[in-house]
């Protein structure tokens, strides 16, 4: 598909950050996508151009404005979902109830 | 920053709580249905957190410095001559060695998403999976090495290898000059993750403390 | 459910999408091709910039799953990969620096004989 994921040749974006002294996480939030991701991955659901593909059907103006594990987790998050192993109603309830007791 | 209210109509300070309530909320759904093992996720992050990175690369690279033979069978079958310094497995299964001489100079990029050789590298540094390295490596190669501060003669011919495919690449970087009868472990020390992505050159021992 | 205790072993072992399967190649070391100005709504690994550009085959990788079909649960349709080297000049016009080459990985079914 012809997706925002496509980016080579594109202008605009700006000049490349090359600190190297960036960390490979940057919040707990980040490892756990990560980590969940390669983890799902075992339960033989999906095959890893499915899950390519679940990330660039993202929305475009989503993609372009959201970081790279933002893609990861809506990439997991709709293949958890089309797989029937978690619903929408059931992550959105989920939430719900740990931001009540947060508060 | 004043004008950039348009691009930006939220509030920061709210993103990455709602990020992080989001993911504990998926993590806890997950575990609850026996999907995924927390302690699985915890030795995963370890692994390419702590464990796996460019050191290893280094390690190769070092190898081939010092060892003509090693050298040639890392260029020729990639994959076994990493395998033997023990740098096997996901997102390396299949590696290809390119060079960098004095008329030659290898640059890996993954336009299409962020495929990387893990088991060498470890996971990517961030610009490397960012829009303005994947939008420009392959447009403008001399550009973006000049954001790294690397300046090429034009006689040098660059290559960008766009990781399209399940092949990893490693670039194997110019051995500096006044590192002769250096060990194997005082050259792999001048070896720095961009050198082997291509985006810089590897330290020479007047800058070792740099990066 | 991956489990701790397997992590290590898992990831050492990885899983290439390399295929066993006998396919001739339809293309080799040396010869012209053109990138297919191919638009799926699929999923593809042909990028954009390439569609339609002409390039010379740098080498032949192997049988490799194919990942359009992959991706859409209709099979591996196993296949070769090559590294195809394009000129810049071809990709972005005669304006761009001359010497400098890009290199993509494409499958059989992305390429044309020129």
């Amino acid at each position: 598909m012809n997706g925002a994921h496509d980016l080579g040749g594109m202008d605009g974006f700006g000049p490349v950050d090359p600190d190297p002294d960036q960390p490979v996480f940057h919040a707990e939030w980040e490892r756990r996508v990560f980590a969940m991701t390669v983890a799902s991955g075992f339960l033989g659901r999906w095959n890893i151009d499915m899950s390519r593909h679940a990330r660039e059907r993202m929305d475009p103006v989503e993609y372009l404005s959201t970081s790279y594990y933002e893609h990861w987790l809506h990439g997991l998050e709709t293949l958890l979902v089309e797989q029937g192993l978690i619903t929408s109603d059931e992550l959105a309830a989920r939430k719900a109830k740990l931001s009540a007791e947060a508060r | 920053m004043p004008g950039d209210d348009h691009l930006h109509n939220h509030d920061h300070s709210d993103v990455p709580s709602d990020l992080a309530l989001r993911v504990k909320a998926l993590e806890s759904l997950l575990v609850e249905k026996g999907l995924v093992d927390p302690e699985a996720l915890n030795v995963l992050i370890d692994t390419y957190e702590t464990k796996v990175g460019p050191r290893n690369g280094a390690k190769v690279v070092a190898r081939a410095w010092s060892d003509p033979a090693y050298k040639a069978r890392l260029l020729s079958k990639g994959g076994k001559a990493i395998a033997e310094l023990g740098f096997t497995g996901r997102q390396g299964e299949d590696m290809i060695v390119v060079e960098n001489t004095d008329t030659t100079h290898n640059m890996v990029v993954c336009t299409l998403c962020s495929c990387y050789p893990w088991p060498v590298l470890g996971l990517p540094p961030v610009w490397y999976k960012a829009a303005p390295y994947r939008s420009r490596a392959v447009r403008d190669p001399r550009g973006v090495l000049a954001d790294f501060g690397v300046t090429l003669p034009d006689s040098v011919e660059v290559r960008v290898w766009d990781s399209t495919a399940e092949l990893r690449y490693l670039v194997l970087p110019q051995r500096p000059p006044g590192t002769d009868g250096m060990s194997e472990n005082e050259l792999a020390a001048l070896v720095t993750r961009d050198s082997m992505i291509g985006t810089g050159l590897a330290k020479t021992p007047s800058t070792k403390g740099s990066t | 459910m991956l489990k701790a205790a397997d992590v290590e072993q898992t990831l050492r072992k990885g899983g290439s999408a390399r295929v066993d399967d006998d396919v001739a190649p339809k293309f080799k070391p040396g010869q012209r091709v053109v990138a297919r100005n191919l638009n799926p709504l699929g999923h593809t690994r042909v990028p954009r910039y390439i569609r339609g550009r002409s390039g010379t085959v740098d080498r032949d990788h192997g049988v490799f799953v194919f990942p359009d079909t992959n991706a859409a649960g209709t099979g591996k349709s196993p296949q070769h990969v090559y590294s195809v080297r394009f000129e810049a000049s071809e990709v972005w016009g005669a304006e761009t620096g001359a010497k400098d080459a890009i290199y993509i990985d494409l499958w059989d079914d992305y390429l044309d004989p020129v």
